[in-house]
């Protein structure tokens, strides 16, 4: 299943009743952003939300997409699954998925968002409908656009091209703040391309279909192209077009394409903006784009992203593609782990099933997953719990963690180890202590506790299961 | 729905006189978006006041312009090659 664009996915979930338009009159703040949290607060399978009745826009033309990943029926429905699907499946779904990477790419000359071009009188602001996400957020942000730059060094490597999402503050009409870490791979083209005392271009895509964002947000190698990712995770090829000026490959589907570029040398104070840990980021001076072109559809969608306390739209559309990563990577060498849920917030915190082959393997994997790439900047608190436990059910977690954790046994504390400098336990900013807490069941030669007598299921539940979600439909 | 025009001249974040406006609402009349050409703070004219005026922006958000260029870059610009 593939969706050819976000208005494509829009119509799936109207279909499958996952959608809310509203058309009744509301303010740019604080309106949208309070719907979204509303709903990211009620349930975990929340519907997209649309609205097209916004104060200032005529009405009809100015529309805001918010939510359209944000819930997990919504995931299911990205990934051509049926919405019922549970997460631990389309865990697995995903992880298979992945196996099939690279995959191809199909380049079109006839994208629609070369309807209009504008390269004169840019107002990001007259095209969409740009609003302050969250209260002392510094102001208007563009924060689930894919961002694509090429490395400066080798700028026909087309793996090398990065398709990624950062937080873009919108500074004026036609001037915005980005915030490429050293460590991502926009931060090496940027790095590169200062070194060689050149402007970085760039283009940014707005209002794709989700699973080019989902994978925008996956940490690949270096050279591991998005856009081959994408077409492996949604099986089909996927579709890209050049953009005019500079070059970069965008997807054919997006509303927007602005064209512009990173200027050398050039830092400004950007932030705060209230970030995926629940807390605003301070500010910083970070880098800015000159926009010097904007090709977009006739009345764009502007699809946007609420971010702030988790959970939001963020912490769905981040979930797998964070947990299958470690899964993948421990799998390699522990073929005993058997699932992976590292969807709290970004990871920092990951719950590891593993089948134990001796007392004390458990710990090693959990102090395992801090050292993959990934665990180097998260992974603070892993939680164990043996191979028969759904790390995607919560409530078999805490179960295990309440009967078979040990404080005394079961703790493993490691000391001043690497962490992203915005978790705001972390002191200084990026160091932290980090904790494996081993809920699985004690085996020879560690043999302590009383775990022989387990209640099981009565014979026959798994029939049963079936006849009653048959029932339920 | 209207603008009712708030507070034009100060930065309700950093206090500076050095304000301008960055744009208007499409549908003239509805709003107005200011710029501080000193902290690049935003604001609408239809937002709450703790957005729009100086004396309600809390004050553990506030800050001095004087600090803003000892504030960190990130990423650091690295040195041109030879």
């Amino acid at each position: 299943m593939a969706y050819a664009d976000l208005r494509e996915f829009l119509e799936t979930l109207d279909r499958n009743g996952q959608l809310l338009a509203y058309s009744e009159p509301v303010n740019p703040e604080p309106d949208m952003s309070a719907a979204a949290r509303a709903t990211a607060n009620l349930t975990d399978r929340g519907p997209a939300l649309l609205f097209d009745n916004i104060n200032g826009y005529e009405p009809g033309k100015g529309r805001v997409a918010l939510n359209t990943v944000g819930s997990w029926p919504n995931h299911a429905l990205m990934l051509g699954l049926d919405k019922d699907t549970s997460v631990k499946d389309q865990f697995f779904e995903f992880a298979g998925r992945w196996d099939a990477f690279p995959g191809p790419v199909e380049r079109r000359d006839d994208a629609p968002w070369q309807e209009v071009t504008l390269t004169e009188g840019i107002d990001l602001f007259q095209l969409l409908p740009l609003f302050r996400l969250n209260s002392y957020d510094v102001g208007s942000y563009i924060d689930k656009a894919a961002v694509i730059s090429r490395d400066p060094d080798d700028p026909d490597n087309f793996g090398k091209q990065n398709v990624g999402i950062y937080r873009i503050q919108v500074k004026d009409k036609d001037r915005l703040g980005i915030q490429p870490l050293a460590a991502h791979d926009i931060g090496l083209h940027l790095q590169r391309a200062e070194e060689r005392g050149e402007n970085l271009p760039v283009a940014i895509a707005l209002g794709n279909e989700p699973v080019i964002t989902t994978v925008a947000g996956m940490p690949l190698a270096y050279d591991q192209s998005e856009y081959e990712m994408a077409a492996a995770i949604q099986g089909a090829p996927y579709r890209i077009t050049k953009a005019p000026v500079t070059g970069l490959d965008v997807p054919w589907g997006s509303e927007v394409v602005i064209e512009g570029e990173i200027i050398a040398g050039e830092r400004e104070i950007e932030g705060p903006f209230g970030e995926f840990t629940g807390h605003y980021s301070g500010a910083r001076r970070q880098p800015v784009i000159k926009i010097h072109r904007v090709m977009h559809r006739r009345n764009p969608i502007f699809e946007h992203l609420y971010l702030g306390m988790p959970w939001t739209e963020m912490d769905y559309t981040l979930a797998l593609n964070t947990s299958v990563l470690l899964y993948r990577q421990l799998k390699a060498e522990f073929p005993e782990v058997a699932a992976v849920n590292a969807m709290y917030t970004q990871g920092l915190l990951g719950i590891i099933s593993v089948k134990q082959r001796f007392g004390g393997f458990a710990k090693a994997v959990g102090m395992r997953a801090m050292t993959v790439p990934h665990g180097l900047a998260y992974c603070k608190v892993i939680i164990l719990v043996d191979e028969d436990v759904d790390p995607f059910n919560l409530a078999q977690v805490m179960w295990a963690l309440s009967v078979h954790y040990h404080p005394l046994h079961d703790t493993v504390t490691i000391p001043n180890l690497s962490v992203l400098a915005l978790d705001p336990s972390s002191d200084p900013a990026g160091i932290t202590h980090k904790v494996v807490l081993d809920a699985t069941t004690p085996i020879a030669p560690e043999e302590r506790g009383h775990y022989s007598q387990v209640v099981g299921n009565p014979e026959g539940t798994a029939d049963w299961e079936n006849i009653i979600k048959g029932l339920l439909k | 729905m209207n603008d009712t025009t708030v507070n034009s001249t100060i930065c309700p974040r950093c206090d500076a006189e050095n304000v301008r406006v960055l744009t208007t609402s499409p549908v003239p009349g509805r709003w107005t978006m200011y710029v501080c050409n000193t902290c690049i703070y935003s604001w609408r004219s239809t937002e709450p006041s703790s957005a729009t005026d100086p004396l309600a922006y809390p004050a553990e958000f506030k800050i001095d312009p004087a600090d803003i260029p000892s504030i960190p870059a990130i990423p650091t610009v690295p040195p041109r090659r030879r």
